[in-house]
């Protein structure tokens, strides 16, 4: 009797706690709006008919629409910043970047919201499940989750060289460009064989071809593996054997001569305009109409291009030489170059977290927000590659949501117009070469050296441009007046300081 | 009689705020627009220059952010470009200054002896036209006439046999470029303010001359330009004032980040640019616009306290 009497009352109080667990659910009980801040142009194609669906879907299943809020190109850097540094909770989701967006200075200046394990687990579940432990840790500052990786997609945004193959062909380069001496005589064929031909007609005025063009030439030559998240591209570590300890690249040795001496001896050839750093053109629509031999861009620009280029210049057989390729010098994608987060004033984070998840994870909306209305603009075959209807522009007839902040590899469609016989080709190469991003967990701080980073920075962009297009009369010495003023704006102090706080991640 | 007029004086009081806020209200009332624009505007944000002695926390907001002191002055006095930039941006505003003020003033009496009504305001319109054209657009108009490769310029000097120096590799040119087109864009604006303070000149005064037989020049140099005195000095007053301010618009368009052109044409506006346009940092640059502003407004009372010394009269206050 003592036993049934003791079940009862267990019974009893479990029930009087169920309603408690009940109501402790998700409350979605308020319509909300949930605004998402993206680079890119506000579109002219049919995203907002696409939006208007995905809208109808995240009303029905969670009671929120989702609103653009976009960082148009023009000036997007200031732009960014300023619209997160005076964010009062008109918005919520955040697509951001280690590498490219500042992630982590804006982490310190408190634009995003910490993320709790609960908040993750409880409102983006999915993604939260998806997402290993060793990657979350690699978007904790302070040992709190401030960025969602994309993690889960596979992409190469290392930079090089787009070149027209048919033309390396003529130029005596049977396999192509595969070394910067390669691409000095595919330049040089240019200037002598099609005299309406800029080889490489570059936008200078957009100050950065610097770091691209002065690490690719460092990453061909030396094993130095670029650290991000600094306010000047000269950061380097030694090598992947030795990855800890800072190169002393910019600071004395060769290579940079060397460097200097090619681009002035290229710039002297003209392999581009005398007025390159002034000059604002659209490089991309002057390759496609045949005007200039090169573009200097990433991977993954070079895999859609190459179709491109294929359709308004057949046969021109557009190829990639990659930065680092003559020393084998390739670091994969780290996971957060591309992320998301939450805005720190965010008046609905819950909610974010919902939408985010299902954008991640949620197959209707995903292949909405990346192809469109199926049968209508895209079709799926039996491989699982997806088309394009006949005639389709993607300016007028597309979708972009800019997406960049949960690609989800489970979810994707191949282009079946893209050339994958020449990607994979390309990838297999990185494959055997590429090593992880070394550091992950390193977050640098400016606070202790942030005047001397200001003049390291002003400094850098006062001479690598000339550096880097040839504008001098005397490499040699522009490089050392470069050095020197390094040294006068405190680089010293800037590295100790550096290579102190990267001993302290990962001590010896 | 007498007795009851001095018992006037004796009894006039200087009138009570509030009865010359009464007497005034209609004037008041149509300075209102100007008053709350510079309020808003001007005094309201005041107090947000306490940014540039803090560590600015997007989370926290301004006054909540930790106190620094003066560590974001820091950066300008340390970069040791302080000198050059000083040099730089003043040299460009007083040649904008004193050569536009010249322009301007010949532009608008030349424009008042010409008869013809018609021609007048053609002329005034067409000169005006610039002003509204924005900088970026100047700027590709410079590009397209002296780029090397491809310039009009360049073609027509190649074509008559010439050679073509390369602009955009040559400091020394720059400072004529800008000056010239800072002219050309903002010479047609002054021109109409002086113009309009001529056309309220009194022309019995002109009459007068002309009857006792004064030329043009004579009229020019003892009635026009005396008359003008005021307002060229109280136009110098305001522009003194904005002395280490740059037009960053004018000087980022034309030059960008073309390093070449630095030595000649960096001012502080464009070294702040470049230093931080990757750091984002709100506080060193509210510094150093703080301090722009603090050492022009004792340019502007030194500037004021000058023309006091040489003619009261004429000082802003």
């Amino acid at each position: 009797m003592k036993k049934l009497l003791a079940v009862f009352l267990t019974l009893a109080m479990l029930l009087s706690i169920m309603p408690a667990v009940a109501e402790s659910a998700i409350d979605t009980s308020e319509h909300v709006k949930i605004v998402y801040l993206v680079t890119g142009d506000k579109p002219t194609n049919r995203t907002d008919e696409v939006l208007a669906k995905i809208n109808e879907l995240l009303t029905e299943k969670i009671n929120a629409e989702l609103e653009f809020r976009w960082i148009e190109w023009t000036d997007w850097q200031t732009q960014y910043n300023l619209a997160l540094a005076t964010q009062s909770g008109d918005i919520d989701l955040i697509g951001t970047a280690t590498d490219w967006l500042d992630a982590w200075p804006n982490c310190q200046k408190g634009a995003f919201m910490p993320l709790s394990e609960d908040m993750l687990k409880t409102y983006a579940p999915m993604t939260w499940e998806s997402v290993s432990e060793a990657h979350w840790n690699l978007c904790k500052y302070n040992g709190e989750i401030y960025l969602i990786p994309e993690d889960n997609y596979a992409q190469w945004t290392n930079h090089g060289f787009m070149y027209r193959g048919d033309w390396a062909k003529e130029a005596g380069l049977e396999n192509g460009v595969h070394s910067w001496e390669d691409l000095g005589k595919y330049f040089a064929w240019i200037k002598e064989n099609k005299p309406d031909v800029v080889p490489w007609d570059a936008n200078g005025n957009g100050s950065s071809y610097s770091p691209q063009m002065a690490g690719g030439w460092q990453t061909s030559h030396t094993g130095n593996i670029a650290i991000e998240g600094f306010p000047v591209a000269i950061f380097y570590g030694e090598s992947k054997e030795n990855p800890y300890t800072l190169s002393r690249y910019y600071l004395e040795g060769d290579e940079l001569v060397n460097f200097a001496k090619e681009m002035k001896a290229w710039a002297d050839a003209g392999y581009w305009r005398a007025d390159v750093l002034n000059y604002t053109g659209d490089v991309v629509a002057e390759m496609e109409e045949g005007k200039t031999g090169a573009h200097q861009h990433h991977t993954q620009t070079w895999t859609t291009e190459r179709t491109t280029m294929e359709r308004k210049q057949p046969g021109s057989d557009l190829g990639f030489f990659w930065f680092g390729e003559e020393a084998g010098n390739l670091i994969s994608l780290n996971i957060t170059h591309g992320a998301m987060a939450i805005a720190a004033q965010s008046k609905n984070p819950e909610r974010a977290l919902m939408v985010y998840d299902l954008m991640r994870n949620d197959p209707e909306i995903y292949h909405l927000m990346q192809y469109g209305f199926e049968g209508d603009m895209y079709t799926v075959d039996e491989n699982g590659l997806f088309s394009r209807p006949d005639g389709f522009e993607d300016s007028t007839d597309g979708v972009s949501f800019n997406f960049w902040w949960g690609r989800n590899d489970n979810l994707e469609y191949k282009n079946a117009q893209l050339d994958w016989d020449a990607i994979t080709k390309l990838y297999d190469v990185y494959n055997q070469v590429k090593i992880d991003y070394p550091y992950g967990q390193y977050i640098y701080d400016n606070s202790m050296v942030g005047p001397m980073m200001d003049s390291l920075s002003n400094v850098y962009n006062t001479y690598m441009p000339r550096i880097v297009f040839g504008m001098n009369d005397d490499p040699e010495a522009l490089v050392a007046e470069f050095r020197q003023a390094l040294q006068d704006a405190g680089i010293e102090t800037v590295m100790a300081e550096i290579q102190s706080q990267m001993d302290a991640v990962y001590a010896k | 009689m007498q007795n009851t007029a001095q018992q006037k004086v004796v009894n006039y009081r200087k009138p009570s705020v509030g009865r010359t806020l009464v007497q005034n209200r209609t004037l008041i009332f149509m300075c209102l627009p100007a008053i709350l624009f510079f309020f808003v505007f001007s005094y309201l944000p005041m107090p947000g220059a306490y940014i540039a002695f803090t560590n600015f926390q997007y989370n926290k907001g301004i006054f909540a952010s930790p106190f620094v002191g003066l560590k974001n002055f820091q950066f300008l006095f340390s970069s040791g470009q302080l000198g050059l930039l000083l040099k730089n941006t003043v040299l460009y505003n007083l040649a904008f200054i004193i050569l536009g003020n010249i322009l301007q003033l010949a532009f608008a009496i030349m424009l008042n002896e010409v008869a013809s009504k018609g021609y007048k305001k053609t002329a005034q319109s067409i000169m005006f036209l610039p002003y509204f054209i924005s900088d970026v657009l100047v700027s590709l108009l410079v590009y397209n006439l002296i780029n090397y490769d491809f310039g009009f310029i360049s073609h027509l000097v190649r074509n008559l046999g010439g050679e073509m120096p390369k602009v955009y590799q040559n400091a020394g040119a720059w400072p004529f470029i800008i000056v010239l087109v800072h002219l050309w864009k903002s010479t047609g604006y002054g021109t109409v303010v002086y113009f309009a303070a001529i056309t309220g000149m009194d022309s019995s005064m002109m009459e007068a001359a002309q009857i006792d037989g004064a030329n043009a020049w004579q009229r020019i140099r003892y009635i026009t330009l005396p008359t003008l005195k005021p307002t060229v000095i109280i136009l110098f007053l305001f522009a003194i004032g904005g002395i280490l301010k740059g037009n960053f618009g004018l000087f980022y368009n034309l030059v960008g980040n073309n390093s070449m052109l630095f030595k000649t044409t960096d001012i502080i506006e464009t070294y702040v640019y470049r230093s931080m346009m990757n750091s984002f940092n709100f506080s060193q640059s509210s510094a150093v616009g703080l301090f722009q502003s603090v050492v022009g407004f004792f340019i502007v009372l030194g500037a004021n306290a000058f023309v006091k010394h040489l003619d009261p009269d004429y000082a802003l206050f």
